[in-house]
């Protein structure tokens, strides 16, 4: 078990808990306490119904779903985001419980962490989130742990440039969180589509070679002529514009091997930040895709880095490392123990400029941060 | 709870009314001493035994305590509500009645969307275009969740529905259904169509055993009758007796009988005079008498059978392997 025996829960975080809290206020970070007890729509509609059977939800009387705090980067932001200071730059830490069921722990553990929102100097804000991760295994005796970093930025840019049909772009980055469904992505992008055998296929076929606008006005009169509005909160020229999109999906079936190979090659960049940097910029040299503005983001951040004195050689970086969330969109870091005394992250968080408009905010607001797990860290100390 | 032998059955509705039949058939006759309207029961000539009647959700939730030795319910509703359900209980027999499919059901006006790589590539735009997950109603939240996350499916939202599944794609609340459908007649007549790979499960009702029931020795008794007559009358169905005496009755014809027809010889060979009793499936029948006369029976008598009790007992056997943890 992970958790020591020695340490109270909320009322009484250990003291090297405070301490930390305290560490991270004096790094200029606003300390806040959101509510326990929060709806659930949010977490549902943020992290994927996956997360659903981790919760624990309760209901009001009026139906609403509310839950228990799986995490606290929601609730953070969704303060953030109703107070007066909304679109300016602000940092807040926090230090609580929260609650997620797991089959090896309880189902209350704490978290500590920062959530960073509005800041422009995205390298800068992002280099201080790892930086300030190492403090946090630092406090527990752990000056040097793992260090795994990714960038899902990377990614989303080699395929927005990749001449690919619009559906298997988005279902590349949606996978990309999932990992076995990526690789299982990649072999159906060389074999036939199973839309194939469809009753429809001649259609399409035939529909594939005619101007486009005229396809998707006969498709949408068809949808018409039947009576057929908006079903299902799709509307009929929805519908008919990824009806047509198959058509030119099902003439791509002989895709070519090397589109494959380069995502290959891609996904098997790994390093330490200096090295897999020269090497990402060697690949979009050669395989001819813009990465320049990712990638000027990458090495802007490893000199952040140095400059705070993090030991960049120590990195380890992966083009293929994600988080298994869906709202991170750029870069993403995970602290380990090195002699695995405990599993999984001690540290973990990423940046996650999306998170805020889904939120319901107006403007886009840049947002980064990280959660640390109090009890994992704790009982690195514990044993001998 | 004087009886050390609890059997669930559902207390009302079509499946009720099956379950009874289906009890007696088998020679198990469910008497309410107290009144139709009372919720316990028992089991007529057979000491020791209690049938609650219950909803069909308790009768889960009690099965998965093991609060219950049996129940009586539909295989959607164990699935579902159970998690990691074959720790907890074992199917012992599926019954034949109760059937009803699990599907995933979207707008018939969706005629991009016809198997479930389509429905996870739909979800992913939809998310993208309208900033929201696709709503699916359902009340099998767990079979859903599970089912589209081994298709890969992540953008979407479940709305929990209690009942007229099928109508929240009209009304607005969702956009497409997870529900049970027995013909799909429902579903076509709210313009909602099954997706290609889209059943979850093919549920029908089932006898389920509580592997954590307190499984002492009255109880096992009580389950080795309950279960060998409703063994004896599974067998009886699956089966006709056929009878014929002739000389020319040999090992190679009712090797030829067995191989063709899934003949059995209950009582083994023909006697000397050539008497002999077969057990055949019901459609084989007529088959099987033409082949018999060809070899020169005059008479092959077909009646239908009631009870055939065996020395071994099927389902009491994987009841027993489903309460004896295994060895170490």
């Amino acid at each position: 078990m992970t958790t020591a025996g020695t340490i109270a829960k909320s009322g009484a975080p250990d003291p090297r808990a405070d301490a930390l809290l305290a560490a991270f206020e004096r790094s200029g970070y606003t300390c806040v306490a959101p509510s326990i007890l929060q709806p659930a729509e949010p977490f549902l509609d943020l992290s994927g119904e996956d997360i659903r059977k981790r919760m624990y939800l309760t209901a009001d009387p009026q139906g609403r779903e509310l839950c228990l705090r799986p995490d606290l980067t929601i609730p953070v932001s969704r303060d953030y985001l109703a107070s007066s200071a909304a679109g300016t730059a602000q940092g807040f830490c926090y230090l609580g419980p929260v609650f997620r069921y797991r089959d090896d722990g309880p189902g209350e553990f704490l978290q500590a962490g920062i959530e960073s929102f509005g800041r422009a100097d995205t390298a800068a804000a992002d280099a201080e989130m790892l930086a300030l991760g190492l403090e946090a295994t630092a406090h527990y005796g752990l000056a040097t742990p793992d260090i795994r970093i990714g960038d899902v930025a990377l990614f989303s840019a080699l395929v927005s440039a990749l001449d690919l049909a619009p559906a298997w772009k988005r279902r590349l980055i949606k996978d990309f969180n999932h990992k076995s469904s990526l690789a299982h992505d990649l072999d159906r992008l060389t074999i036939t589509p199973s839309r194939a055998g469809s009753e429809y296929q001649g259609v399409l076929a035939a529909l594939e070679r005619s101007d486009p606008k005229a396809a998707h006005a006969l498709v949408t009169d068809l949808l018409s002529i039947a009576g057929i509005t908006a079903v299902g909160g799709r509307s009929v020229g929805e519908i008919a514009d990824r009806f047509l999109e198959q058509a030119a999906l099902g003439a791509q079936t002989s895709l070519p091997k090397e589109m494959r190979a380069l995502i290959e090659r891609f996904l098997a960049i790994s390093g330490d930040p200096d090295e897999a940097a020269a090497e990402l910029r060697a690949f979009a040299r050669d395989a001819k895709v813009a990465l320049d503005a990712a990638l000027d983001l990458f090495e802007s951040r490893t000199g952040f880095l140095a400059a705070r004195g993090v030991d960049v050689s120590r990195i380890r970086f992966s083009t293929a490392f994600g988080r298994g969330l869906d709202y991170y969109t750029g870069y993403v870091f995970e602290l380990h123990d090195p002699s695995a005394r405990v599993m999984g992250q001690l540290v973990a968080g990423g940046r996650y400029d999306g998170l805020l408009t889904r939120l319901g905010s107006t403007r886009s607001i840049p947002a980064v941060g990280f959660a640390v797990w109090i009890e994992r860290l704790a009982s690195l100390g514990a044993r001998p | 709870m004087s009886a050390s032998f609890v059997i669930a059955v559902p207390a009302k509705g079509r499946l009720q009314e099956n379950a009874e039949s289906f009890f007696a058939r088998a020679g198990l006759e469910l008497v309410k001493p107290r009144g139709a309207r009372d919720y316990r029961g028992t089991v007529a000539d057979l000491h020791g035994i209690e049938v609650a009647y219950l909803s069909a959700s308790e009768i889960v939730d009690l099965l998965a305590q093991g609060a219950v030795h049996l129940g009586l319910t539909g295989e959607d509703l164990v699935r579902e509500k159970i998690a990691n359900a074959d720790a907890h209980v074992a199917f012992i027999d599926a019954l034949g009645f109760g059937h009803a499919n699990v599907v995933v059901a979207v707008p018939q006006a969706w005629i991009d969307v016809l198997n479930m790589a389509d429905l996870d590539d739909v979800a992913t735009a939809f998310r993208l275009k309208h900033e929201r997950k696709m709503r699916v109603a359902t009340k099998y939240v767990n079979l859903t969740r599970n089912f589209f996350s081994a298709h890969g499916i992540t953008d979407y939202r479940i709305v929990e529905s209690a009942g007229a599944t099928e109508g929240a794609p009209a009304a607005g609340t969702a956009e497409l259904v997870v529900d049970i459908t027995t013909t799909g007649s429902t579903l076509t007549a709210n313009a909602l169509k099954v997706i290609e790979d889209g059943v979850i499960l093919r549920s029908q009702a089932n006898l389920v055993a509580a592997r954590r029931a307190h499984w002492n020795a009255a109880a096992r008794d009580c389950a080795r009758i309950v279960l060998d007559r409703i063994a004896a009358q599974n067998r009886a169905r699956a089966f006709r007796e056929v009878r014929a005496r002739f000389a020319g009755c040999d090992d190679a014809l009712l090797g030829e009988a067995k191989r063709r027809f899934g003949v059995e010889t209950p009582f083994g060979g023909p006697t000397s005079s050539g008497m002999i009793t077969l057990h055949c499936p019901p459609q084989q029948v007529h088959a099987l008498a033409s082949l018999l006369r060809d070899n020169g029976a005059e008479n092959v008598a077909v009646a239908k059978l009631d009870y055939v009790f065996s020395r071994t007992n099927p389902l009491f056997a994987k009841l027993e392997a489903a309460i004896t943890p295994p060895a170490a």
